[in-house]
Formats: C-alpha cells, sequence, structure tokens
C-alpha cells in the first residue's frame, strides 16, 4: 500500500524535475519561459507583486498552486519542486538520516513574513530563498565567463545539496520560505475553514481545530515520508502565543530590513561610478530586493556581459544581484536584443519591448581625454565612433587645443558599451559607461 | 616635357620601356609647342579656347596616382606582361602613406590576430623588413607595423625603375578623355610639359578623390571626413622609446610616450583636462615619433578649405610641439617634418556595380567576387571586398581602387586605409591586365580567373 502511493509520486517527482530543467535550460525555443518558471512560486509571486504594486501573468500559475497547497499540505514540495526532488534524494545518501531538526522552529514562515511585509515597503528582503530561483541559477553557468561567476551562480543550490548531505532535510523541512508559505496557506485555509463551520456547527469543532493549528505550526514536513513519521510526533515549537510572537518579530525585522536596504541602496548608488544594472532595471533602492538570484538574466545575455556580482559593485545587498560588465572584446549591449528584460521573474528588470530596450539608458559613456588615442596624436583611431551603433559619437576638434577626440551626445547614448569593447587602449579604457547620474542627463 | 623626356631616358637604361612608348614621348614634345592657345577674357568670362592636346604616350593600362592603391595596381599588372603606364601628382610614390606620413599598416589583423592582407601588402613589408629602420613592430598582432616614410618612398622608387612600369611623376591627373560611346579612351594632365593626353585601353582610378571617375561621368557620392596634418617629431626621449620593442599587448604600446596619466577615476564629461601635447608614437627611426591629427571636417574638393586647413595645421602642430617641449624632460624635442599632403580621408565615393554596406561587414558577408580582405577594426570583423565594388556602375574601361572605391561611409572608413588600399590596388591592377590580355570591359572580366592570379600573385581573399 506504502509502496504503491510512493511510486507515483516519485514519477509525478522525476516529471517535474526534468520539465523544471527543460523550462530553464531553456530547451523550449521560447525565450521567456524561465520567468514562468520562478513565477509558479506563490512566495515569489505575492512578495513581487506587492513590492512592484503590479500583477504579471505568470501570478495565475501562482495562484493555483497556492490553491492546491492550501488544501493539501506542502502539495508543491511533495510533487513540484525540483529542488526538493534534488536534496530529499540528496539526503538519502547523506550522513544525517535521523529527523534532529524536528525541534528547530519552523524558520522558512518567519521568512516568508519577514519577506512579504518587507515587500510592503517595497524590498521583499529574503525572496532569493525561494528554492526554485535557487535551481535555476547553476543553469546560467554556460553564459559564466570567469570563475566568479561560476562561483556565484551554483552558490546556492551548491550549499543546500552540500548542507543537506551533512545535515539532513533542514533546510526543506524548517528553513525554505516557499515551504513555510505553504504552510501558512494550509493554514490559514483550516482557520478560516474552522471559523467557517464553527458558525454552523458550534463551538466544539473549534477547539479540535485550534489543537491542530499547533500542531501544523509546529511540526512539519517536506516528505510524505517525514510527514508520515512526524504526523504523530509531538510538535517542536512551542504554544501559538509564542508563534504570534515570533510572527510579529518577524514582520517589524521584514519592514525595518526593508526600509534600511532600501537607503543603503540609494546611498551607494549616489556614490557609485561603475555600477551599471541590467536594462529595465529598478531604482537602485529596490533592485538588490526585488532580485532573486535566478540568474535568468544572466542566462539569457547573448553577450555574456551580465554577470552576478561579487559585492565589488553593490555591496553585501546586492551580493550575487546581477550587474553588467563590458570586460570582453566586441561584447556590449546588442541594440537588437531584449532578452534579459524577458526572463525576469520577479520585474526587478522591467519587461522592454525593442522599441523601448533601444531608447533604454543603462550608463552614460564618457571619454577620458588623458588617454584617448586620438586625443594624444597616437594612431588614426575612431573605434568608438565606428562602432556606435546609435551614432552617438563624433570625432569633436578641439580648435584651440588644436586635437581630436570623441565626443558623446548624451541624448542619443544608451550606455551599450559597443565603444568601450573596442577601443585599444587595453585595460584601462579612454572611454567608458559609467553609472548614470541624474545631474549629467 | 624635358623632364619627361629625361625620365624616358632613364628607363631606357634599364631597358624595360617599350620602345612604342619612347616614341610617343618623342612626338609628344613638337605637339606641345603647337597647341598653345591661352585662355582668353571674353565678355566678362574667361574662356579657354578648343584646342588639340598633344598625346605624350600611349599605354595598354593607365593608373592615375601613384599612391598605396596605385602602385600596387601598377607593378600586379605589370607583372602579367601588360604595358602599364604609372602617373602621380607628386614628386615622390606611395601617396599618403609617405607624403602623409601615414605609418602605420592598420587594419591588417583578423580579431584573433591573423593577418589578412598579404599580397603585395606583404611584398612591402617584406622589403621594408630587409632595409635599416624600415619597418617595426612586425608579427606583434594586434600592434600593427609602422614603417619609415622615406624607406617606403625608397622601396617604391626602386620597384619603379627595376618593374618596367613607365611612371610620370610630377603629373596631376585633370580629366577623362572619353570616347563617343561614353568609354574611357585615356587621362589629360597637366605637369610642367603643360596639357598632356595619355591614351589608353584601360584606366585604373587611384587618385584618392576619384577625380577621373567624376571627370568621366561615373555616379559618385561626396562625402566630408576630417583633414589633419600628420608630423614627425625629433629626439623624443629614450626611455619613453623602449617598451614598444618586445613588448606585449596594446597597454605597452599605449604607455611609452604617455603624456596624461592613467585611471584617475571618473573624467568629467566633454573636457579636454591639462592637455600637455602630443607625443605620438614610434616610428622605425630612433628618437622619432610621427603625431596624427584629426584634423577638422574639411571639404576635400574645396581648394580655399585645403589652403584654410595646410596653414593652420602648420601653427597647430607648432603649438602642441611647444606644449611638448614644456614637459620636463622633452624639452629637446623638435619638430623634425610636417607631411608633404594634407591627410585627407574621404572626398568621394563612387556608385559602383556594388555599393558595400555596413551591414555586410558587420555580419561577415562572403562574396562570390571577392578580390580583397581588409582587417578588423571596431565591430567590424575581418571583411571580404567584392570585386563590383571597384567597378563604376556607368562608365566602361574604368576601374576605381583605393579610398574613393563604392562603399557605405562607415565602410570606406576602413577601406581607405593603408593596407587595405595596397588590397584593393593590387586586384584593381590585376583586373585590369585580364581586360587587355581577354579583350574585355571591367564589368566582364572572369573574376576566377582574377581571384587564382591574385592569389598567385600571394594575396588572401578571405
Amino acid at each position: 500500500m506504502t509502496l504503491l502511493r510512493r511510486v507515483p509520486r516519485r514519477i509525478i517527482q522525476l516529471a517535474c524535475f526534468i520539465g523544471a530543467i527543460i523550462l530553464v535550460w531553456p530547451l523550449l525555443p521560447w525565450s521567456i519561459t524561465p520567468r514562468f518558471f520562478q513565477q509558479i512560486s506563490p512566495f515569489v509571486a505575492l512578495s513581487s507583486s506587492i513590492a512592484k504594486r503590479s500583477i504579471d501573468v505568470g501570478a495565475v500559475l501562482a495562484l493555483i498552486v497556492a490553491i492546491v497547497a492550501s488544501f493539501k499540505k506542502r502539495w508543491f514540495c511533495l510533487y513540484l519542486c525540483p529542488t526538493g526532488f534534488l536534496l530529499e534524494n540528496t539526503s538519502h545518501i547523506g550522513l544525517r538520516k535521523n529527523r534532529w531538526w524536528s525541534k528547530v522552529p519552523p524558520v522558512g514562515r518567519y521568512v516568508a513574513v519577514l519577506t512579504i511585509v518587507g515587500s510592503i515597503a517595497g524590498y521583499p528582503v529574503l525572496m532569493w530563498m525561494d528554492p526554485l530561483c535557487i535551481f535555476s541559477s547553476p543553469f546560467a553557468m554556460n553564459k559564466a565567463t570567469n570563475p566568479y561567476s561560476v562561483i556565484l551562480v551554483s552558490l546556492g543550490l551548491g550549499t543546500l545539496v552540500g548542507a543537506t548531505f551533512l545535515f539532513g532535510m533542514l533546510w526543506c523541512v524548517r528553513i525554505c520560505p516557499l515551504s513555510g508559505f505553504q504552510d501558512m496557506l494550509y493554514l490559514s485555509r483550516k482557520v478560516l475553514w474552522t471559523k467557517l463551520t464553527a458558525k454552523s456547527t458550534g463551538n466544539a469543532r473549534s477547539q479540535k481545530s485550534g489543537a491542530e493549528l499547533v500542531q501544523i505550526s509546529g511540526a512539519s514536513s517536506a516528505t510524505a515520508s517525514a510527514t508520515r513519521s512526524q504526523s504523530a510526533k509531538q510538535p517542536a515549537s512551542g504554544s501559538p502565543r509564542n508563534s504570534a510572537r515570533r510572527l510579529f518579530f518577524a514582520s517589524a525585522a521584514g519592514a525595518a530590513l526593508a526600509l534600511v536596504a532600501r537607503r543603503v541602496g540609494a546611498t551607494r548608488y549616489k556614490k557609485a561610478n561603475t555600477l551599471l544594472r541590467p536594462p529595465g532595471a529598478v531604482p537602485e533602492d529596490r533592485f538588490a530586493g526585488l532580485c532573486i538570484r535566478c540568474n535568468n538574466c544572466v542566462h539569457a545575455c547573448p553577450s555574456k556581459i551580465i554577470h552576478p556580482d561579487t559585492g565589488r559593485e553593490a555591496g553585501l545587498a546586492g551580493f550575487a544581484a546581477p550587474v553588467v560588465k563590458f570586460d570582453r572584446d566586441y561584447h556590449y549591449c546588442l541594440e537588437t536584443c531584449n532578452a534579459c528584460t524577458q526572463v525576469c521573474p520577479t520585474g526587478a528588470l522591467t519587461a522592454l519591448d525593442m522599441p523601448a530596450k533601444k531608447k533604454y539608458v543603462l550608463g552614460e559613456a564618457i571619454v577620458d581625454t588623458n588617454i584617448c588615442l586620438l586625443a594624444l596624436g597616437k594612431k588614426e583611431c575612431e573605434a568608438c565612433a565606428l562602432a556606435c551603433p546609435y551614432d552617438a559619437i563624433k570625432i569633436k576638434w578641439d580648435e584651440d587645443q588644436y586635437i581630436a577626440y570623441p565626443g558623446v551626445a548624451l541624448n542619443k547614448c544608451t550606455g551599450c558599451g559597443a565603444c568601450q569593447v573596442v577601443c585599444p587602449t587595453g585595460e584601462e579604457k579612454a572611454i567608458r559607461v559609467w553609472t548614470l547620474k541624474p545631474s549629467s542627463t | 616635357m624635358r623632364r619627361s623626356a629625361a625620365a624616358g631616358g632613364l628607363f631606357a637604361a634599364g631597358s624595360l620601356v617599350p620602345v612604342s612608348a619612347l616614341a610617343n614621348q618623342a612626338s609628344g614634345e613638337e605637339t606641345t609647342q603647337a597647341g598653345r592657345s591661352p585662355a582668353k577674357v571674353a565678355g566678362g568670362k574667361v574662356v579657354q579656347p578648343q584646342r588639340e592636346l598633344p598625346v605624350l604616350h600611349k599605354t595598354s593600362v593607365l593608373v592615375v596616382g601613384g599612391g598605396c592603391a596605385g602602385t600596387a595596381a601598377a607593378f600586379s599588372a605589370k607583372r602579367l606582361g601588360v604595358d602599364v603606364t604609372l602617373v602621380e601628382r607628386y614628386g615622390y610614390l606611395g601617396g599618403l602613406a609617405t607624403g602623409g606620413l601615414v605609418l602605420g599598416i592598420f587594419p591588417l589583423y583578423s580579431r584573433e590576430n591573423k593577418q589578412v592582407i598579404w599580397g603585395f601588402a606583404e611584398e612591402m613589408m617584406k622589403k621594408l623588413d630587409v632595409l635599416k629602420y624600415g619597418i617595426i613592430d612586425r608579427h606583434k598582432a594586434p600592434i600593427y607595423p609602422t614603417f619609415d616614410a622615406e624607406v617606403m618612398k625608397y622601396v617604391l622608387a626602386d620597384m619603379t625603375l627595376s618593374s618596367g612600369v613607365t611612371a610620370f611623376l610630377d603629373c596631376w591627373g585633370v580629366d577623362a578623355i572619353v570616347d563617343g560611346r561614353g568609354g574611357v579612351r585615356g587621362a589629360v594632365f597637366e605637369s610642367k610639359s603643360g596639357r598632356q593626353a595619355i591614351l589608353a585601353d584601360i584606366v585604373v582610378d587611384c587618385s584618392g578623390d576619384g577625380d577621373i571617375y567624376a571627370a568621366a561621368g561615373a555616379a559618385f557620392e561626396k562625402v566630408k571626413h576630417n583633414i589633419g596634418l600628420i608630423s614627425r617629431i625629433g629626439n623624443i626621449n629614450e626611455v619613453d622609446m623602449a617598451p614598444t620593442r618586445g613588448s606585449e599587448g596594446l597597454q605597452r604600446q599605449h604607455e611609452h610616450t604617455f603624456v596624461g596619466k592613467v585611471g584617475t577615476g571618473r573624467p568629467s564629461m566633454g573636457r579636454v583636462s591639462d592637455f600637455n601635447g602630443h607625443a605620438g608614437n614610434a616610428t622605425p627611426a630612433p628618437h622619432v615619433n610621427w603625431l596624427n591629427m584629426a584634423g577638422p571636417v574639411g571639404d576635400a574638393l574645396d581648394v580655399a578649405n585645403l589652403t584654410e586647413l595646410e596653414l593652420k595645421h602648420r601653427l597647430g602642430t607648432w603649438s602642441n610641439v611647444s606644449k611638448l617641449q614644456n614637459k620636463p624632460g622633452n624639452e629637446q624635442v623638435y619638430l623634425t617634418e610636417t607631411a608633404p599632403q594634407l591627410g585627407v580621408r574621404l572626398s568621394r565615393l563612387l556608385d559602383g556595380m556594388k555599393k558595400l554596406t555596413y551591414d555586410e561587414i558587420q555580419n561577415g558577408a562572403k562574396f562570390k567576387d571577392v578580390v580583397a580582405c581588409s582587417g578588423a577594426y571596431a565591430l567590424s570583423p575581418e571583411f571580404q571586398i567584392p570585386y563590383g565594388t571597384l567597378v563604376p556602375s556607368k562608365v566602361e574601361n574604368l576601374l576605381a581602387a583605393g579610398r574613393c572605391i563604392s562603399a557605405e561611409f562607415k565602410v570606406a572608413d576602413i577601406t581607405r586605409l593603408i593596407p587595405v588600399c595596397w588590397a584593393t590596388g593590387q586586384a584593381a591592377g590585376i583586373a585590369a591586365a585580364l581586360c587587355i590580355q581577354d579583350q574585355c570591359k571591367p564589368r566582364n572580366v572572369n573574376v576566377a580567373k582574377l581571384q587564382n592570379l591574385l592569389k598567385q600573385q600571394g594575396a588572401y581573399l578571405g
């Protein structure tokens, strides 16, 4: 009997795992499929919709998942989640097979609350902990052009697999915000259900459901085996009151963190010179929060100019969020491409159609006449002017100094970097794209 | 006339000039004296009376312009055994490469640092290789070679004397000679010998400005580009000079005569800060650098504009060298020379059978009638140049080569450069020789045969 029930689940899980790979690879020729992959997560869909104050089409999928999950406990984890499937199988060969984590409080729930409250303040603080983002991130590895990027895109899933191997299913059962969010959905539905039925059948049942609420809020399980073996056990966490207090602190922390992070982001941007975000990026104060580090944009970029940030450009808050770097010859932000903006599941990069993308200003190109070969009379060079796809660079003749140098028309320059990647001065470029400053536009 | 007769004698000493050519020169002397007819003022207008022009010379292939394209065309055609005449406006050959002091052989390489222009270009560089202070930075891609103008002049003079090409220097092509059906039959020249004609079966316009095709009535596009004046400075600090040789990468090449400060953070927009004068770039001659100048955008077909620039550029060069002399370590620097020729970049672009577009070169278009290849520059990878860009769409018996070929402005901005002019010149020269051998019009040239001959002469076609 158990075997019969278990086998189909394994098959569904495997099918979903393969399906997930097909979606994020992406093996389908549809360039925006990866975006829907992360949007399936109701946690991401809700947080990002609140933070962006807008709802994307993909939210419909998340709504379906949410409704099913509110009736069938941790349904998503058990059947659909590819990260869950991977970690569950890892735990089978792992070192810790006992359920020591059953005493750990349900952190995932507080993470979910903290993030959702943060998203009301415009900054979904820990949205990047969503397991679907963590799953899709390493698929951007084929666009990694340096060892740092390889490490950064695989860091999340690598850490989870490693931790699960060493410590068992702690992440899935206790920390994952998506599982915590599902628990809360289930819980809320139950409470609501109880209240509705209590009105009709009297108070007797509400007592019972209260007890169940305690049980749910404490004991949780990612896997079927865990659920079944756990169901009889006592909950790990304390009373409903204890739980409510924690929820309150999580909410307060979410709001506070969101406000601090936005302030830090805004101040950082004012000082930034080399920080460039991919096209369509929301303002810097919210970007690091809305970005879930799924690396879809890194993956989508045909020029391989989008890299996860090592923290050098935007600090700890922006760690592993995408930055644009024009560090490879001939690779710039193509005037014929808007791929990265089409695959962002949270709207950290606003989807831009081609006309909008062509007008999008990513940064500003500035010439350093101290090292420009033309200005110094070293070479017959007008590489930047020739390369500019927007016709923004003209060789200017300075009659007083009797020298020429490239002049950038800022109303035409989009910061695509074509000039920078063809500038022949070596490591230090005579023309490069700098962070856009409001004063200079 | 006396001068060209003397030149004829010199070629005769080399015993490579056809007897018929000498006979024509001799007969030219008589007709010159007879054809005097000064312009007259009549009714407030200056009128040149109709007159018969003396025929200085008859030839099979006439190459107008002895710059990079012209010399490549003339010597390559001559090798196929046809009668070739080369006419040059200045007293030396090489055009902008020598008289314009454009000493860099760029763009020579593909993005992968593979040399993609061979044939005549490689031949020239090999000749420079063996001459003292002839050329530096050979085979050091992406750094491109730099040669010495005087050594180049020597090489070209030597080649002219030994090749059997009939040459007329100090001789300015001013008009085309066309027959009743619009086919070009030769060109008219002004020189100290007066206005004379050279009759030819095929004319190759390597004038740079497309003077001959414009005169013959071919369609063209008139464009404007920066016009500068290059100069050379001597006595530049030896410490500055050292790193070019044997150094790796452009960064080093860039540093060795560096004036400004590198990496001082975000520069301010549109301001030239503390400009200290050019130090230019190394040349093969020790302690000598060449200084490029972009100059303002000018009309290369307007003599007033050219005159203004010739004068102002010399003042500007002087002022920049003075600034350099004020920099510690550069006090002993002096201006060696300003180029005899203005650095005209583009003036006329032919409307050929094929106009090479920027999209095509960006997308690496392949052409069945490819006759030349250009190196990579900016976002453009190395690209093929089809034969159609050298053939005017309307006029017969005429080919163009060098900077004035049929291409969009942004493409011409690359094809105007020294090694590409060598490549298109060589293609046009061989095509002209084929027209003579196969008795056909330039547009009907057997392209497969042309490509084979180009390859036999060492050219790379991509």
